[in-house]
């Protein structure tokens, strides 16, 4: 085996470790929670297995939860990169979502040619919200954690006041006009259920943002200014541009989920609209170690849990709620230094890569 | 004037019933941040303790009883965020991230595995109003301030309490030197850790008395996401109150306000949804202004680590 392969195996492995410790502490709690409710937490976690992955319309089921959470996981991790933290993937789904929902009506007589430029029109959107919380920490210092999670209310009020005042229609629940279906995502069929092609859109998104990272001199400034701002600087990288451009894009990529949503499950907006995507999208990311392969593990896991909660519920009396605590539990986990170090020791920690560590106190 | 704001006194009265959670909250937050650690989990200290405390009168039919829960309950949680951040140096943001997601996984859970079915719980008896005599005379303020639930006048007594325990007394120049420069505490012999974990303890224990008031005070029920980014809005107060303990009532009261007028202005006016925001959009032009740099605890976010 040559050198370079084994290390690339070694750190894949150590990329591994504080996932699967999480999600197995994560489970472990859960049989216990199963258990307390009086069932056998080997035929809810079966049932949740067969509800996840047990059949086509199962797989299609975990492929549509696991779309947007690819989207608002891309938009945490690619501002990752660039050692910022994105908490503000909720604003901007909605912000995308609002896109669609609006130009998706106005551009309905294209047919299936609106589509791509709906979604072009979320990927600006998207971008220019994204892009006021890196303004607003390059030019004034401001930091992004709290202006991302302000922004969160400020776009979801936004795009609800849009959905209820200017662009409600008539009907009983309130919210836009429905998108015409010649002009929504089609559905992939194959058994798959209401799985559809925004699966597939969610993929490439994770191509475009591994290529952009990786492959391009953009992406190489952002995830310099991510490891080490100071030679970033040195070296004549702007660390002000970067940084807009790293939450600007990640802005776009959530954006572009929540005009996927649209699109393609839902056709318009309503009020309540979908909740805790972008939230979830943390979790998603911080499990795929901010990588875009990983991110989509992230979400098949997550849109799988979700998935197989509904099997879990109609064959045990199993709340499908459960799973949203095995979720938070994996991202209450998922960065906890100190408890790999006490299960696996030191040396399995250092593998493990560097640790996450970022002070809100600049 | 009165078609947006109401009648004078009311709004008064609203105002206070708006900012009593914010305030609870926004000073728990405070003796978390200022020991060092982030708390963007107070949204989930509320909720678990708002649920908390209905299961409490649920169960015995007192208040007292479910006052128990509900400090329990925040209680819980804080130690669980001072778990992850203080002993296993977990990101504080991902974990404050994370207690919100498990108070809404966890109570939606519990709503169906207790009450039979998830949105709104049973009615329960909440606290009711205790005019205070004499003072709920004053004509106009005296019903608006003092014809109210007894945690509103606990929120009363909060607000000097905290600021007396950070700058008069001996632990609170602990907390706030941990926040600032936990080395230089650590060299005195002072538990760095230790100091975090009150501090995160306290934020638990006042941003559930907030959350049992949205319950038990404002409603007599537990809906499911019920604090609906309140948490979010005290964690604004508290950065826009510039971490100071009069500063973030003063803020809470300005965003309590702005959610009392959304109850009463007519949406042709000015729509909801714009009232809602301006606890966000205040919050974020006031980091603009101050640079967000001078004025939060200089250590806070990091996991102290001794050398």
């Amino acid at each position: 085996m040559s050198a370079r392969l084994r290390r690339a195996l070694v750190d894949a492995g150590g990329a591994l470790v504080f996932p699967l410790i999480a999600i197995a502490i994560s489970f472990v709690l859960g049989a216990f929670i199963v258990l307390a409710t009086g069932n056998n937490p080997l035929t809810a976690y079966s049932a949740l297995v067969r509800g996840a992955v047990g059949s086509p319309t199962a797989i299609g089921r975990t492929l549509l939860g696991a779309t947007p959470l690819i989207f608002t996981g891309l938009a945490v991790a690619v501002a990752f990169r660039a050692g910022l933290f994105n908490i503000g993937g909720e604003g901007q789904l909605y912000i995308g979502a609002i896109t669609a929902a609006w130009l998706g009506v106005t551009l309905a007589s294209l047919g299936a040619l609106s589509i791509p430029l709906v979604l072009l029109a979320c990927v600006v959107t998207g971008f220019l919200w994204g892009a006021i919380p890196g303004v607003l920490k390059a030019r004034f210092g401001a930091h992004e954690v709290i202006t991302t999670i302000m922004l969160n209310y400020i776009g979801i009020n936004l795009a609800t006041y849009l959905a209820l005042k200017p662009l409600r229609t008539e009907g009983l629940v309130p919210g836009t006009d429905a998108i015409d279906f010649a002009a929504r995502i089609p559905f992939i069929g194959l058994g798959l259920g209401r799985a559809n092609y925004g699966f597939l859109l969610a993929l490439l998104a994770a191509v475009v943002a591994y290529l952009l990272l990786w492959r391009t001199r953009r992406g190489f400034q952002i995830r310099a200014v991510g490891l080490s701002p100071g030679a970033a600087n040195y070296a004549g990288m702007g660390i002000g541009i970067n940084t807009v451009l790293a939450l600007a894009i990640g802005g776009a990529f959530a954006a572009v989920g929540g005009g996927v949503e649209v699109l393609g499950v839902y056709g318009k907006m309503t009020v309540p609209f979908v909740t805790n995507l972008g939230f979830n999208g943390i979790g998603v990311a911080l499990l795929g170690r901010n990588h875009p392969a990983g991110v989509v593990l992230g979400a098949l896991l997550f849109g799988g849990l979700a998935s197989g909660a509904q099997e879990m519920q109609f064959s045990t009396d199993v709340p499908l709620q459960l799973t949203n605590v095995l979720l938070a539990v994996i991202l209450l986990l998922v960065t906890a230094t100190k408890l790999v170090e006490l299960l696996l020791g030191k040396r399995a920690r250092a593998l493990a890569g560097a640790r996450l560590e970022k002070g809100l106190g600049q | 004037m009165d078609e947006i704001f109401g009648a004078p006194g009311q709004l008064l009265a609203s105002t206070i019933r708006n900012a009593t959670p914010l305030v609870f909250a926004a000073l728990g937050g405070m003796f978390s941040e200022r020991s060092g650690v982030v708390n963007i989990g107070l949204e989930g200290l509320m909720l678990i303790s708002a649920f908390a405390g209905v299961v409490g009168a649920f169960l015995s039919g007192s208040a007292v009883v479910a006052l128990g829960f509900a400090l329990a309950a925040g209680l819980i949680f804080a130690l669980i965020h001072a778990l992850m951040c203080v002993t296993f140096e977990a990101d504080q943001i991902i974990s404050g991230t994370a207690i919100n997601l498990l108070a809404l996984g966890g109570t939606g859970f519990l709503m169906v595995s207790i009450f039979g079915s998830g949105g709104t719980s049973p009615r329960v008896e909440g606290f009711g109003e205790v005019p205070i005599p004499l003072l709920s005379g004053i004509p106009v303020v005296g019903p608006a301030l003092f014809s109210q639930s007894v945690l509103v006048y606990l929120m009363y007594v909060m607000v000097p309490v905290t600021f007396f325990v950070l700058f008069r007394t001996p632990f609170g120049l602990r907390l706030r030197a941990t926040g600032e420069s936990p080395e230089a505490v650590d060299t005195a012999g002072v538990s760095v850790g230790r100091m975090r974990y009150y501090g995160v303890a306290l934020s638990g224990l006042l941003a559930s008395l907030g959350g049992i008031y949205l319950s038990m005070g404002i409603l007599s029920a537990f809906t499911e996401g019920m604090t609906n980014g309140r948490g979010f809005i005290a964690l604004a107060a508290l950065i826009f109150g510039r971490w100071n303990p009069i500063g973030a009532t003063g803020a809470a009261l300005l965003f309590g306000f702005a959610l009392a007028v959304t109850f009463s202005a007519p949406q042709e006016v000015i729509p909801n949804e714009f009232l809602q925001m301006i606890p966000y959009v205040l919050t974020i032009v006031a980091l603009a202004v101050f640079g967000g740099r001078a004025i939060a605890p200089a250590a806070i976010g990091k996991p102290y680590r001794k050398e």
